[in-house]
């Protein structure tokens, strides 16, 4: 194995274990059924690891995997759009298991978080694309980078998709 | 968004709103269980698939090319003019595909908006060249029908059936394939008509058009 070959496995690996979670949160915008979006977090790391070779470092790297992964996503939107499944819907098993001991608290925390969900999933999606960006704390210029538009522009949308977002939140019971 | 909560530091604008929804959305989910070792095999397993593609497709151009001139001393010359006519259609059909590829290799910039508008030329390109492969298929079609009336005198010996029969069949035959083709393109032009349709609603959200 050459030692350009050795350095991307390296470099790959590293960026799966330092961003795997991040990545799984945004197919979560993307993709409601857990079977599929577990397919599209695989097609985002390929997507990663097929980038990889020409990444010259003109942007972070941080940057760079959001932004291959919300290419991703979109692709996957773009190719397959299934009927909008909330997350209420999905098995109990689905939903990512809250570590703090206190049982009330956990369910109202599992609640939240199901609602911030599906109301980020009602949005449409470079909607959803921008706020996982924010939520994920990227920069008014790190999302304007990924994006390929103004900061003053990403500022003034981000304005209105939270508007939208406290809007969806507040439809749901 | 309550704005006495709001405190800008440069760029980065935090207030307790994004911070609870952060939190919120921090515990979304985590990576599925094996995540790198099955990427690691998908990876393989592309790898493998794209070696083995590139060699078959090789293996199978330069077969067709070698046979075509293998049998150019035959006293039918329908071997030759079906492999040579093959050998053509893929030059073609390459010829084509890179016609209509152009300006779809690589996005202008590394933005999404920029990915989105080469995903936009690509299922363009991708609908014309599906265009163009319904003529190809046709043009096929009448070349093999034609090569095969060509060479009646010496098929028709060895086969030893009236060449009514012959002709009937060959109609036949060729007659059955227009469901198929029209099936096939039908489905293919609708998907990519639909993808079309949702990356042209992708840039007019960009575009803001869509914006509440």
């Amino acid at each position: 194995m050459s030692e350009h070959r050795e350095a991307l496995e390296t470099q790959f690996a590293r960026i799966l274990s330092e961003y795997g979670a991040a990545i799984s949160r945004l197919a979560f915008s993307y993709e409601a059924v857990a079977s599929v979006r577990e397919e599209l977090v695989q097609e985002i790391a390929l997507a990663i690891w097929q980038a990889l070779a020409h990444f010259r470092g003109d942007c972070s790297e941080r940057t760079f995997v959001y932004r291959i992964a919300h290419n991703r996503g979109l692709t996957h939107v773009g190719r397959r759009r299934p009927p909008h499944q909330p997350l209420e819907e999905l098995e109990e098993s689905e939903q990512p298991v809250d570590p703090r001991p206190h049982l009330e608290e956990q369910v109202a925390r599992t609640d939240q978080r199901a609602r911030l969900m599906s109301a980020i999933q009602s949005l449409p999606v470079t909607h959803r694309q921008m706020i996982v960006l924010a939520l994920e704390g990227l920069s008014h210029a790190e999302i304007a980078e990924v994006m390929g538009i103004t900061e003053n522009n990403v500022a003034v949308r981000l304005t209105r998709i939270r508007k939208a977002l406290k809007d969806a939140l507040g439809e749901r019971p | 968004m309550t704005e006495e909560n709001v405190t800008h530091t440069g760029t980065h604008t935090n207030d307790r709103e994004l911070d609870t929804w952060r939190e919120q959305w921090s515990s979304v989910a985590e990576p599925p269980a094996e995540f790198e070792h099955k990427v690691q095999q998908r990876i393989k397993r592309q790898e493998r698939r794209f070696v083995l593609g590139n060699l078959l497709s090789a293996i199978a151009f330069f077969g067709l090319l070698i046979f075509a001139v293998l049998m150019r001393h035959q006293s039918t010359w329908m071997g030759t003019g079906w492999s040579t006519g093959i050998c053509v259609l893929v030059f073609v059909a390459v010829a084509f595909r890179i016609w209509f590829s152009r300006g779809t290799w690589r996005p202008q910039t590394q933005s999404t908006r920029a990915f989105v508008e080469l995903w936009h030329k690509r299922v363009t390109a991708r609908i014309r060249l599906l265009r163009i492969s319904v003529y190809l298929t046709l043009g096929w079609i009448i070349f093999c029908a034609a090569l095969t009336a060509a060479n009646w005198a010496t098929i028709g010996q060895d086969v030893k059936a009236h060449p009514k029969v012959w002709v009937v069949l060959l109609v036949v035959c060729t007659l059955m394939q227009y469901p198929v083709i029209w099936y096939w393109v039908a489905w293919l032009r609708r998907r990519k008509l639909a993808e079309l349709n949702e990356v042209t609603k992708i840039m007019n959200e960009m575009d803001g058009k869509s914006l509440p």
